[in-house]
């Protein structure tokens, strides 16, 4: 059942019953039926007619001798053009609905009228064909004018008229977009693209065909790729894109500018993902005998839109280098790189040479800044120069942001991979390049832990354990600020020790370092544990030893007070100092702990056992300052960084 | 290591090929710093001068048939390209030298003229994009009339229309509008209103540039503050700004050329050369000025939209080509309206 959209188009109202509708019989008017009739009939005859006359003009092989021309041309000329005025006044509803009756036996007398015309042509000019040719010429002219009105009206209008992304919406699903999720649809919905419905892509089609075998097919192209050239600027400026000087580009602030390109990548990714798919599909559709034409038309579009894509991407390359750019910087190529299979599926292949090199050659830039600012970290930490210490020896402001960094850049590690491959390429392509990449790796090859210990020696992760050699370098230099040893050792465990989870703690820079590495440092932080407790508690032993109280089998009760109150000392001296000391890893924090009480507590108690009994009843507590409970009770209070009492206790 | 011709060696025959301000230094300098050392990088500057002026000689030597033209314009472009890499050589070596004052003030202010010139380049593929669009125009003529067979009235007719279409194409967007309107109600248009929307947007020269963009402004603001530099600064970089201030004066040239040659938003020619003829490209350079600027003034030539001797070929034969159909008389009744 069909619908009667009701139009008013210049006054007339067009509900009344149209006089050439044929394919429900239910739908005919009595009244009218006689007319209608005749009028099919007539038209059907002429038709024949007409096929008849250009089968018969172009089987003549001697075209000096035209036959006589029937009236049936004329009769045919006077149709066409009725019905061109009847479009032209508006008696005739052309824009929304199915192809009538009268759309289709236009369609095909204009195709009829072409092949005529043709057939003409192959005659020289004489008294008897010269005016019919004439006649039939200026009726195609005018029909053809007549159509391309028709294709713009249609690519225009259609596209402004929101009734019709429902129509696709709910009918059509041949048009639409292979990659949308369903999830997306929500969004498909209010942003069609491109928004015609399946019966005016027909009549679209329909056109094009016919203007195409009539020769026409200049005038076809120009009004297509002018009207998707427009619309598809007009959905890029729905995506808030604009078109911003290069000049100015680089005149913006960071922020300003990081907000540019977020919604850049979101215009280039609707490009890649629904805009150029779907103007692939409609440009399938209208031109479906035509594959060349499509593609070609295509192509142009893709090319004009791309470049001017591209030229953004470019400006951004070229902006001021610094290290917090570079994540948005590795943004924008990986979306670049997505863009080349949408365009690959499409274009004709020299297009899609072509633009694949230029995309290419924008990441190139892109990639080559990302690498100059990745590569400034190194300039960052060389001229992290400290003159005193962090208190407490605690984990460097610099270590965290430089494990940070690599953390975030490794997360791009598939993309760095291949950004610092091209540029280890183009380097050595470079003849007079002063090659400072390898040349620092020979350097940092001498470090022990390092190099060599990293499994994968690709570009990106050369330049990670460059990173990383200079750190340590950094951090040993700054760990000789502190006079203390204990602290100084403090210091590099708490680092080192950092440096290691961070490590560990993310998949891609494990995959970089390599579990050797991670074993290699373990090893290193714990060789800073037992340095640390050496320095400190090894020197506290001594006086808990037996040795040397003993005189004559009598234990020397001066030398016994003596060796108590060295201890207490030594232990408040430690214990004073080291009590601000932090020690950030909790795990860390505990195995010290545990290492120095296994050290400490139980010579202490044996020491205490054995030899509190020697001293004078009245004066054990002046001496014996701390039960081992005590002692242990302070230990586990260190490295937490705030100081505790120091209060006796007694048991 | 300069990459051009090879050199002679006697210092004798520098003085009449090179700059003479940088002889003047090498003079000075010698007792200072190691001979050799300086006669290097004295070379490769002097050969740049060389290689700049000889190419512009090229250029300027061309006759008026083919100044202007679309091949002339490209060997302008391979000129152009040909400088800027024998300067990226040059530079390339010095990279150290030039993040120091003051050569970085110098390498800086290149960098954002180059920029702007980016900027004029993206606006020509605009200019080059409508030219492409008025072939389109010429190929509808041609299909309809380049024909071994009988042409019949509608072909004529077609071209007509084709002719119209290329003629509005080719003017001004302010003097289309009119033009635009005649011309829909001769071949029976019911919508006027929406052919504006659709042709003005045709003849758009703002796809990549924004719409305030100024051709002329840019040129001026790329030739804005361009200096020969002065001795003491010839000698505080060893001569390198004189390469910088070469090549800036270069792209200005070669920017302002494009511009005087393509249609593009906002075209105006009035930016100001004038240089030391005490350097050896100035007088080419300058002489190529003074003939672009002169066919600009030209009076068949002064309102045209680009300089291209094609595009005044398209206007010539177009003009041609519409006197030529509006005399061919058919003798069969025509409808009218059509």
């Amino acid at each position: 059942m069909e619908k009667n959209l009701s139009f008013s188009k210049n006054g007339q109202n067009l509900s009344t019953p149209r006089a050439f509708r044929f394919e429900h019989t239910f739908d005919r008017y009595p009244r009218s039926r006689e007319n209608i009739d005749e009028e099919y009939w007539n038209r059907v005859q002429i038709s024949q007619d007409i096929d008849q006359l250009t089968h018969v003009l172009s089987t003549i092989d001697d075209k000096s001798n035209p036959p006589d021309i029937p009236d049936c041309v004329e009769t045919f000329s006077r149709i066409v053009e009725s019905i061109i005025a009847k479009y032209n006044s508006g008696e005739i509803n052309r824009k929304f609905g199915k192809m009538t009756e009268e759309d289709a036996f236009f369609i095909e007398a204009v195709k009829r009228m072409s092949k005529l015309a043709n057939a003409f042509s192959e005659f020289p000019s004489s008294a008897s064909t010269s005016p019919v040719f004439n006649r039939i010429s200026m009726v195609l002219q005018r029909a053809m004018a007549f159509l391309e009105e028709e294709f713009r009206s249609l690519l225009e209008d259609c596209r402004d008229n929101p009734q019709s992304n429902y129509d696709i919406f709910l009918k059509n699903s041949s048009f639409n977009y292979k990659n949308q999720d369903q999830s997306d649809q929500r969004e498909t919905e209010s942003c069609d693209f491109p928004a015609y419905s399946l019966e005016v892509v027909t009549k679209m089609n329909n056109i094009a065909c016919t203007m195409i075998s009539a020769g026409y097919e200049t005038e076809c192209c120009q009004v297509y790729s002018v009207s998707r050239r427009i619309a598809f600027n007009e959905q890029m400026k729905r995506l808030e894109f604009e078109k911003i000087n290069m000049d100015d580009v680089l005149k913006m602030q960071w922020e300003t500018l990081e907000g540019e390109i977020s919604r850049w990548i979101k215009v280039v990714k609707t490009c890649s993902g629904s805009l150029f798919p779907g103007e692939k599909n409609l440009g399938e559709s209208i031109f479906s005998d035509h594959p060349l034409i499509c593609g070609s038309l295509f192509s142009n579009l893709a090319r004009a839109v791309v470049i001017q894509l591209l030229d953004f991407a470019e400006a951004v390359s070229m902006a001021k280098r610094s290290a917090e750019k570079l994540f948005k910087f590795l943004d924008v190529y990986e979306t670049l790189q997505d863009l080349i299979p949408a365009i690959n599926d499409s274009c004709s292949h020299e297009c899609e040479h072509q633009l694949t090199w230029e995309i290419a050659a924008a990441c190139d830039r892109i990639g080559e800044s990302a690498v100059s600012i990745f590569c400034d970290l190194e300039n960052s930490i060389k001229s992290d120069v400290a003159k005193s210490p962090v208190p407490g020896g605690a984990v460097h402001p610099l270590t965290r942001y430089v494990m940070n960094y690599l953390k975030y850049a490794c997360e791009y590690k598939n993309t760095l991979e291949k950004i610092f491959e091209k540029h280890a390429n183009l380097e050595r392509s470079l003849p007079m390049s002063s090659k400072l990449s390898s040349s620092d790796i020979e350097k940092e090859s001498e470090s022990p832990h390092n190099f060599e210990t990293v499994e994968s020696k690709t570009p990106f992760s050369i330049q990670v354990v460059t990173v990383m050699d200079l750190l340590d370098t950094n951090l040993e230099s700054k760990s000789k600020l502190y006079r203390d040893p204990s602290l100084r050792y403090i210091f590099l465990m708490n680092n080192g020790r950092y440096i290691l989870q961070k490590v560990k703690g993310s998949t891609e820079v494990r995959q970089v370092m390599g579990d050797t590495w991670c074993r290699r440092r373990s090893t290193v932080v714990r060789q800073f544990h037992k340095n640390y407790q050496r320095e400190t508690w090894t020197r506290i032993l001594p006086c808990l030893s037996h040795d040397g109280l003993q005189v004559n089998g009598k234990v020397n009760k001066s030398v016994l007070k003596e060796r108590f109150k060295i201890f207490s000392t030594t232990f408040d001296e430690i214990h004073r100092t080291q009590s601000t000391w932090v020690v950030s890893d909790e795990q860390l924090q505990s195995e010290l702990r545990v290492s120095i009480t296994s050290v400490v507590i139980p010579a202490y108690r044996s020491f205490v056992g054995r030899f509190k009994q020697h001293l004078d009843s009245g004066k054990v507590d002046k001496y014996v300052k701390y039960q081992p409970e005590d002692i242990e009770t302070l230990i586990e209070g260190l490295f937490d960084g705030n100081p505790t009492s120091m209060g006796r206790r007694r048991t | 290591m300069p990459a051009t011709d090879c050199q002679e060696a006697s210092s004798a025959s520098f003085s009449s090929l090179g700059f003479s301000i940088l002889s003047r230094r090498r003079d000075q300098v010698h007792s200072m710093e190691s001979p050799h050392e300086a006669t290097a990088q004295e070379i490769e500057l002097e050969a740049f001068q060389k290689l700049v002026a000889e190419r512009f000689h090229e250029l300027a030597a061309s006759n008026s048939g083919e100044l202007l033209t679309i091949p002339w314009t490209r060997k302008l472009l391979e000129v152009f390209l040909c400088i800027q890499e024998e300067f990226r050589v040059i530079v390339f070596n010095k990279k150290g030298f030039l993040n120091k004052p003051p050569m970085d003030r110098y390498i800086n202010e290149f960098f954002e003229r180059s920029v702007k010139g980016l900027d004029v380049c993206n606006a020509i593929r605009d200019g080059i994009e409508q030219i492409r669009q008025w072939q389109k125009q010429l190929e509808i003529i041609l299909c309809a009339l380049d024909n071994q067979r009988s042409i019949g009235e509608g072909q004529i007719r077609r071209a007509k229309k084709a002719l119209i279409d290329l003629t509005i194409g080719m003017l001004d967007e302010k003097e289309s509008n009119t033009a635009l309107a005649h011309r829909n109600r001769s071949f029976g248009r019911s919508n006027v209103q929406r052919d504006r929307k659709s042709f003005g947007h045709f003849r758009s020269l703002s796809w990549s540039v924004s719409r305030s963009w100024s051709a002329a402004k840019q040129l001026q603001a790329l030739g804005n503050n361009m200096v020969a530099p002065r001795p003491n600064e010839v000698i505080a970089t060893n001569g390198l700004n004189v390469a910088v201030f070469t090549m800036s004066y270069v792209l200005l040239f070669v920017m302002w050329a494009l511009v005087a040659a393509i249609p593009c938003q906002d075209r105006g020619l009035q930016t100001h050369f004038s240089v030391s003829r005490q350097f050896l490209w100035a007088v080419p350079m300058l002489s190529l000025h003074e003939r672009i600027l002169e066919e600009s003034k030209k009076r068949d030539r002064k309102n045209a939209c680009g300089l291209l001797k094609e595009i005044h070929e398209i206007e010539k034969y177009a003009r041609h080509m519409n006197e030529l159909i509006d005399s061919v008389q058919f003798p069969v009744d025509r409808r009218k309206g059509g």
